[in-house]
């Protein structure tokens, strides 16, 4: 008896096909690793995490405040510092001397706490230069009234706190610009949490950013993040129709035709090696500094590739069809509209959906020359701001809507070319997402459409 | 070793004989005259035909034989009109072939069915070409579907059909045309033998039942002698006739008929003019000798 085998099929076997449940499990890990390996960078503080991000800054003789990043080697040195300022002012006290400051100094020694107070939720984010407020929390912190929790105080900083309220309730309990001390305080140590390099924001930090500017009112006269995309869709999609427009007639004819074809190809060989950007500033000067350069950079990037593929895809025709044709009557015109047309059409499709994503390629580069428009400006100024959270959003949005509409494309192939799309699609994304779908509504549409779609045996034509 | 005696292929029975004469009577369809073709020039310049004449008769089935290389496909894209002869002409009805035209209906062997096309819409291809309208194209493809048979399928895309039906198709769209001599260029070559077979009776019924001349192009003895009336075998480097056969074989044919005595007399003869004895010569393969397992064998 014959043994069954529980795994018909292994893993890892040459130029086989994986069953598609397998071929689905796959799909999903290719995405989901490259986010597990970002959240495990990120939210694992030993795997990487090479900065410390400043909860409290450092002030002083240093220029970091908190927010800022610094290299984990480097952040003993700039709490040493602090510390050494410190004891100097300890120092000049115990000998009695009255060491030179300043009210004004000191109201700034004390706002370096506001920065923790308002994560803590003690103080409005309005009102990180209120004195009176901040006076209070110092209070509260010294006397133990308040106690701060996300982050909290070092037990160094807690113990600055204790002997600065000392200080300043010697002078007033109470917040009183008149009675402030001029005598240095002392300064809170710099104290921070283990960090990624700015570049690297968590996946969540990420999400957060993405959800706040796509919510965000924008400012007056800014357009709002959807609009920003609009015009990148305009940009996209402007420079690959004007690319198919002259494209798709040029290859077919270059394809078709030896005189076409030896008269455009040649340049256009030439001049594909030329890149796009080198042409932007010259766009400019022609077409003005709003969306006609960024369209015409589009379509330089775009329309000699496709011209060149899609007169390849025309030679491509099996010429033993015009040959058919020819046969069967058809001249010239017949010839180019009644095979050659429709029998590259698949192909030219095919082209047309890689045009695409190079026009996708061209778009940043495009919005960045003349006025910056689209989701480039995002990506640029915010990028030129170190706000990297904000930069991720819009590069993988981009990558979605790429990805998304070359699938459905893909999957529209079935209903636009029925009699090609069993021999060459069947392995998109969407694709395979919707054959569970498809299994479920298939009948129906068959017998909507009255086709038969199984191969059929001669055998069972013998009797009619 | 004992074989059959074998009677002279020039034998013909009366009906066979009165056959044949009915047929040179009548008039000619397609006349061949003194064509070649060379291909390239100067040092590289190679003669794929010399001198080739024959007339083909109207309702005539004739098969052309010959060893692969030897200008079949040349001759055949030269009556099509796909190619041009450097010397000669071929006319039909007496009228000079100029090019490609719907007067010759031709089936290759790589089936060619527009992949786009429903099998009606192929076979209406043809007769939009030569200007009928839509409906009564449509009309007239149903018939030829009907004819060989795929009603059924007439609303399925090549893809979806076997080899046998796709040729069937390709046929019926020549035939749609109403061409005036139909050529055939190894068209079951790529069937498997069953089918080929099979495609074969097909075919004599379509003849049978439909006013064409046949011009069929073929490398395989069968299947020449079982279609043809008469077979033009064509010597090879440079391609020149060989010899015009007149296939003994009584009509109608039948299968059964592939053991008569005049079928193998022909086939024999085909045989010698194809691959003769003095070109087979007597090679062996240089015998190593790898078993050990004895002489139960030999």
């Amino acid at each position: 008896m014959a043994r069954k085998r529980r795994n018909g099929q292994p893993w890892f076997s040459i130029r086989r096909e994986l069953s598609p449940s397998r071929q689905t499990v796959l799909t999903a890990i290719s995405f989901l690793l490259p986010l597990a390996i970002w959240c495990v960078v990120s939210y694992v503080p030993f795997i990487w995490h090479p900065d410390i991000k400043l909860q409290v800054g450092a002030g002083g003789a240093t220029v970091y405040t908190a927010g800022d990043y610094v290299g984990k080697d480097f952040f003993p040195t700039v709490v040493e510092q602090v510390r050494e300022e410190n004891r100097e002012v300890m120092a000049e006290r115990a000998v009695g001397e009255s060491p030179p400051g300043s009210t004004r100094e000191n109201k700034k020694i004390l706002r370096r706490i506001a920065g923790v107070a308002v994560q803590n939720k003690a103080l409005g984010d309005d009102e990180r230069e209120d004195d009176a407020k901040i006076y209070e929390i110092w209070k509260g912190l010294a006397t133990g009234e308040l106690v701060f929790k996300r982050p909290r105080l070092n037990e160094e900083n807690m113990a600055i706190v204790k002997a600065n309220w000392e200080t300043l309730a010697s002078y007033s309990p109470t917040y009183d610009a008149a009675k402030f001390p001029s005598e240095p305080l002392l300064k809170l140590l710099p104290q921070g949490r283990p960090a990624n390099p700015v570049y690297l924001p968590a996946p969540g930090e990420v999400l957060q950013a993405g959800i706040r500017e796509w919510t965000r009112e924008p400012a007056e006269g800014k357009s709002t993040m959807g609009e920003k995309l609009l015009q990148s869709l305009q940009t996209v999609f402007g420079g690959f129709l004007l690319a198919a427009i002259f494209a798709i007639p040029l290859g077919i004819l270059a394809g078709t035709y030896d005189f076409f074809g030896k008269l455009v190809e040649p340049f256009v060989d030439f001049f594909r090696y030329m890149p796009a950007p080198a042409f932007s500033t010259l766009l400019v000067a022609v077409l003005g500094a709003h969306n006609a350069p960024k369209l015409a950079l589009v379509f330089l990037g775009t329309f000699p590739h496709l011209l060149l593929m899609i007169t390849k895809t025309s030679r491509l025709l099996d010429p033993a069809l015009l040959e058919a044709s020819q046969t069967l009557g058809a001249h010239q015109r017949n010839m180019l509209f009644r095979v050659v047309v429709p029998g590259i059409w698949p192909n030219v499709y095919n082209d047309l959906r890689i045009a695409l994503g190079w026009a996708w390629t061209w778009l940043v580069i495009a919005e960045l020359i003349g006025v910056k428009t689209g989701l480039t400006e995002v990506i640029d100024t915010q990028g030129d701001r170190r706000n990297f959270d904000q930069v991720f959003p819009v590069i993988i949005l981009i990558g979605i809507i790429g990805f998304f509409t070359d699938q459905i494309l893909s999957w529209l192939r079935r209903f636009l070319f029925p009699w090609n799309a069993e021999a060459e699609g069947g392995q998109g994304l969407i694709e395979r997402g919707l054959r569970g779908f498809g299994r479920w509504i298939e009948p129906a549409m068959e017998a909507h459409r009255k086709k038969p779609r199984t191969k059929l045996d001669h055998e069972n034509v013998r009797a009619s | 070793m004992k074989t059959l005696e074998l009677p002279d292929y020039k034998e013909q029975s009366k009906e066979v004989a009165a056959r044949f004469a009915a047929l040179r009577e009548r008039p000619v369809e397609m006349a061949v005259c003194g064509l070649s073709k060379i291909f390239g020039s100067g040092e590289k310049e190679v003669q794929a035909l010399r001198d080739i004449n024959f007339d083909v008769y109207r309702r005539e089935f004739m098969c052309v034989l010959g060893a692969s290389g030897c200008g079949k496909s040349t001759l055949i894209r030269i009556l099509a009109g796909l190619e041009y002869p450097t010397e000669g002409e071929v006319f039909v009805e007496g009228n000079p072939v100029e090019g490609p035209g719907p007067d010759r209906g031709m089936v290759f062997q790589s089936y060619t069915l527009f992949p786009w096309l429903t099998v009606k819409r192929n076979v209406m291809f043809g007769l939009q070409m030569t200007g009928s309208d839509v409906t009564s194209a449509s009309a007239e493809a149903r018939q030829w579907i009907e004819l060989v048979g795929l009603s059924k399928f007439e609303d399925s895309y090549p893809h979806q059909l076997s080899g046998g039906m796709k040729q069937r198709v390709a046929i019926a769209r020549a035939l749609a045309n109403r061409p005036k001599i139909l050529l055939m260029d190894e068209p079951f070559g790529a069937l498997d033998a069953q089918t080929r077979c099979q495609m074969q009776s097909y075919l004599l019924q379509i003849w049978r039942n439909v006013n064409i001349t046949v011009l069929f192009f073929t490398h395989a003895l069968d299947e020449a002698v079982y279609l043809a009336d008469r077979c033009l075998v064509l010597k090879p480097s440079p391609g020149e006739v060989g010899e015009m056969i007149e296939v003994p074989v009584p009509r109608e044919r039948s299968t059964d008929q592939f053991l008569s005595p005049e079928f193998l007399a022909t086939k024999q003869r085909l045989e010698e003019l194809i691959h003769p004895k003095s070109e087979q010569g007597d090679e062996k393969l240089p015998m190593l000798r790898l078993t050990q397992v004895g002489d139960d064998v030999e």
